[in-house]
């Protein structure tokens, strides 16, 4: 066979081992227990108390929003952590590394599987949440139009647009796709534990308790800075813990959708290069670690 | 001298022992120099540093010391690997792929794609006679199946250098033939074919030459027939030899100062009873005549 000339890097080689990785992750049965799981709660939100239509349409975001975030983490988390582990037990690695496969395309595969995993589950979840919504406005909008009949059409049309207001707005895409970001941020993390980690479950276990710290670091951060104030040794030492443990709760844009306000484009565009930043440096230290590993 | 397909040069492996001074030597000083096209075997028992030794060659296990080049690459160059095909003992593939997904999943990182791709997948298929299974699962595979297509996958890139270790291993004696079959055919083609094993009458069948590891160190070295050879004997095999023939040759030998040390019916194998026994005729007979072709070789 004629040999091609080896390139130092191949999108192909990185989207066949991702491709295989996502076939592989959507056989895992917690990625159907975590969708079932967020049914139930979205679905749960339509039997709430009574409220109000503006109340209602709130917490039905927030809730919806808050599960997730948090079932987009579990499942980066879970499906990330036992990646490396099984194709390096199961000798899988060694038919891959023994192609002509740079390590970090093979790091960068795996993270491309779980990242196109995450992907469907939003979209999925996106989609119900959409769909939910916009049945409950559809259900508020008869019953205001119906408890309205025989008032000025003026009167009706700008209650009408009031509902229409409550639901979907501009925050609604921007929060969205910081979950998906954050979630990225976990499970570039997670790949990151999983390459010095001697067992899944450390995985595991390391990786929540960074998911934890991480909502916590933000009001560690401004407790710290007001103990120690603002000099160079303190920043640094802040910057150091911010890159092992990072802030998770800038990416939750729920204050923002519930409150009904827009997130402002410029904090948005400037989140989300942080969390790209993230998850490349994961992505790099990843690589590093797995690089100099015996298989 | 022929173009040298693997070169080992003073490459040792030593595995340190966590919160210990001691550490284990996997492999001590290891010099090997393969030739293009040959049919090289690493024998050793269990723990002999077989595994390991080919892990540095294929760059997958940094040596702690010397080096491994493949047709004159440093091992550790991804890009050698181009020009390599390998067999991990009893390999894992996921089980939900089929044999065209799977193969066509090693094509991709070797840079197949399209029409090259598909053409090559249904060659191998073939070629390792699992073409009638090229859709079904890998789960429903059974091992011998599950070997053949770990060595379509090692061939897809149609290599230069073949490495396999313990290919053989869990397979059945007819799988283990059509394997050996394969490596002979490969051979033909100046496929290099480096492999493990501890099945000596397989290596000693296939292989031109071999290297006995014995605790990280390569204590023998050398061509199989010279290796195997007893210098100050002589065999005769005889057809239809009256009883008045072998009685004048050893009074012969006798005369002549040499010594019949055994005189017996030459026996077939206890693997080709066992394959003439289980296959088809027509497949027994080709087995058979292949035996008998290489041997005349």
């Amino acid at each position: 066979m004629q040999q091609q000339q080896h390139r130092a890097f191949s999108f192909r080689r990185v989207a066949a081992i991702a491709s295989i990785t996502l076939t592989e992750l959507t056989r895992l049965r917690v990625f159907y227990v975590l969708l079932i799981f967020a049914l139930v709660l979205i679905g749960s939100s339509m039997f709430m108390a009574r409220m109000t239509f503006q109340q209602e349409f709130q917490v039905l975001k927030d809730i919806s929003l808050g599960a997730m975030s948090l079932f987009t983490s579990i499942l980066a988390i879970v499906g990330t952590a036992r990646l490396l582990p099984q194709d390096v037990d199961d000798r899988a690695v060694y038919t891959i590394l023994a192609k002509p496969v740079p390590r970090f395309e093979y790091i960068a595969g795996k993270l491309g599987g779980v990242l196109s995993l995450l992907a469907i589950s939003m979209l999925v979840m996106t989609a119900l949440f959409c769909a939910v919504l916009f049945a409950r406005q559809q259900a508020v909008l008869a019953a205001t139009a119906h408890q309205m009949t025989g008032l000025p059409p003026q009167e009706l049309s700008d209650a009408l647009a009031n509902v229409r207001a409550s639901t979907f707005n501009s925050s609604l895409l921007p929060a969205i796709l910081l979950v998906y970001i954050k979630a990225a941020i976990v499970a570039s993390l997670t790949l990151f534990i999983s390459t010095f980690a001697t067992s899944t479950i450390f995985t595991i276990v390391v990786a929540v308790f960074v998911y934890f710290i991480g909502h916590l670091q933000a009001t560690a951060r401004a407790f710290w800075l007001s103990e120690h104030g603002g000099g160079w040794a303190s920043r640094t030492f802040l910057a150091v813990v911010a890159l092992l443990f990072p802030d998770l709760q800038l990416f939750d844009g729920v204050d923002h959708l519930v409150a009904g306000t827009a997130i402002p484009m410029a904090l948005f565009v400037k989140t989300a290069a942080l969390g790209c930043f993230y998850v490349v440096i994961y992505l790099l230290l990843a690589t590093a670690v797995f690089s100099g590993k015996e298989l | 001298m022929s173009e040298l397909a693997v070169s080992v040069v003073g490459m040792s492996k030593v595995y340190p022992v966590p919160f210990s001074r001691r550490a284990v030597v996997a492999v001590r000083e290891l010099n090997l120099a393969i030739a293009s096209g040959e049919v090289y075997g690493l024998l050793g028992p269990n723990g002999s540093g077989k595994s390991t030794t080919l892990k540095m060659i294929l760059g997958l296990v940094p040596p702690s010391r010397g080096r491994a080049e493949i047709f004159g690459r440093a091992s550790s160059d991804v890009a050698s690997r181009e020009s390599v095909g390998f067999l991990p003992e009893s390999p894992y593939f996921p089980k939900y792929l089929t044999g065209t997904e799977t193969l066509r999943f090693y094509g991709k990182l070797c840079g197949l794609r399209g029409e090259r791709l598909r053409a090559r997948v249904g060659e191998l298929l073939e070629l390792v006679g699992l073409a009638s299974a090229a859709d079904r699962r890998l789960s429903g595979y059974s091992k011998g199946m599950l070997q053949r297509i770990g060595l379509a996958q090692a061939l897809v890139n149609e290599p230069r250098l073949l490495v396999l270790d313990e290919p053989t291993a869990g397979v059945d004696p007819a799988g283990s033939r059509d394997i050996r079959d394969l490596i002979l055919r490969l051979k033909e083609r100046g496929t290099t074919v480096l492999l493990s094993s501890h099945l000596l009458e397989q290596v000693q069948e296939v292989c031109d030459r071999v290297g006995i590891l014995a605790n990280g160190v390569l204590v023998r070295e050398g061509r199989v027939e010279e290796l195997l050879a007893v210098e100050n004997q002589t065999e005769l095999i005889l057809e239809n030899a009256p009883a008045e023939l072998l009685m004048q040759i050893a009074a012969l030998a006798s005369t002549s100062g040499a010594r019949l040390v055994e005189q017996r019916k030459p026996q077939t194998t206890l693997e080709r009873l066992f394959l003439e026994a289980t296959q088809p005729e027509d497949s027994s007979k080709r087995r058979t005549s292949n035996a008998e072709h290489r041997r005349s070789d």
